[in-house]
């Protein structure tokens, strides 16, 4: 493993045609990592490789007695979903996202869709999440006008998906991100399920989002350790800058 | 405030009891405390303050079990969830409320200290 490097590591023979990616990294909510987690468990897609990097914690997962990186991409020919089951250490924010945009040019991705969460501090309050969306580029947000999402029209945004965002856009890779109105610290499968019924407009899946519903409060409970470290990492992730107001001078 | 001030560090207890994912925030006139409490009914909490503390204890409706469960390898069970948590300023124990939906518990506890108006000469 080179320092500081973080390496794409592909199974043999995987072929790509055009692919769409779905990238569900924790972050608020947890809203990318479940959504993620059900969509590769709900379409079977297989185990296709890994990340590394010393800039991760030296973190190994034992599923079943069997060893597994904690950093996983599944998919078949034409999807590709990377997830992590371990946060993300802010110093390797941007190499991640320039060695994953690298590696989904390389494979000639279509559209990346990075599924994250949006803090609402009246999310208790609220039933069903709305879901925003945000595009790097004009052909991405003509795709979310057609597609008739809600698009996020001023703000910041912070974290490894705006990385994502301009790292894709550098290298013409058409990049949106689909928002959920979400619990900042807490984990939210109601929020992973709005963004999965919005996926549905680009990437026809027929994904039934009942069962993540009716497992939700187990799904919280496994899920309390990965939104600790999680929330733990948010300040370094200048994620308290998506609650600040731009400055308005038009 | 920050993320890292609002939550509180989650963990487990050999005595079956869990330690809920919780956020304080120093609101201007009040402390807003909220609790995840998957598994839980509204029944079943259990709210105790002093002047300076708060603590929850919650029964989940059914227990979790987990086998051969991480560096300890044998069966774990956990049946509630148990947190008291120090408040950053005495709080007016009276006139503190609490609402339970969806698993989330808030409890709002309005602060003792009194504002007084300062005129300009």
């Amino acid at each position: 493993m080179e320092e500081g490097v973080i390496t794409i590591v592909e199974e043999e023979g995987i072929l790509h045609k055009h692919p769409i990616v779905i990238e569900g990294l924790p972050d608020v909510g947890l809203v990318g990592t479940i959504a993620a987690s059900y969509i590769v468990e709900k379409m079977g897609y297989k185990e296709i490789g890994y990340v590394e990097s010393d800039l991760f914690p030296p973190v190994m997962v034992i599923h079943e007695g069997k060893l597994e990186n904690p950093f996983k991409i599944y998919g078949d020919e034409g999807v590709v979903v990377v997830l992590s089951e371990v946060a993300i250490p802010p110093n390797a924010v941007y190499p991640l996202a320039g060695a994953l945009a690298d590696w989904f040019n390389g494979i000639d991705a279509k559209l990346v869709i990075s599924i994250t969460g949006l803090p609402a501090e009246n999310r208790m309050d609220i039933e069903k999440p709305e879901v925003f969306a945000v595009g790097n580029n004009e052909e991405a947000r003509r795709v979310l006008k057609d597609k008739q999402m809600e698009l996020m029209e001023e703000g910041f945004i912070a974290g490894h998906y705006a990385m994502m965002l301009r790292e894709c856009y550098k290298r013409n890779l058409n990049a949106i991100s689909l928002l959920a109105q979400c619990f900042p610290v807490y984990p939210d499968p109601g929020a992973a399920a709005s963004t999965i019924e919005s996926l549905e407009k680009f990437l026809k899946l027929g994904i039934d989002v009942g069962e993540l519903m009716e497992k939700a409060e187990e799904i919280k409970l496994k899920a309390r350790d990965l939104m600790r470290q999680t929330a733990l990492s948010a300040p370094e992730m200048q994620k308290s800058a998506e609650q600040d107001l731009p400055i308005m001078y038009r | 405030m920050e993320m890292e001030r609002r939550i509180i560090r989650a963990t487990w207890g050999y005595d079956g009891n869990l330690e809920p994912l919780c956020e304080v925030e120093d609101k201007e006139d009040e402390i807003l405390v909220t609790f995840d409490l998957p598994r839980v009914r509204k029944e079943n909490v259990e709210i105790n303050t002093t002047e300076d503390t708060v603590e929850v204890m919650a029964k989940m409706s059914d227990a979790i079990c987990w086998e051969r469960w991480g560096s300890i390898q044998k069966k774990i069970t956990f049946q509630a969830f148990r947190k008291q948590i120090r408040l950053p300023e005495p709080i007016d124990q009276e006139k503190t409320s609490a609402t339970f939906k969806n698993g989330i518990l808030r409890i709002n506890l309005p602060k003792v200290r009194k504002k007084v108006f300062i005129p300009i000469e």
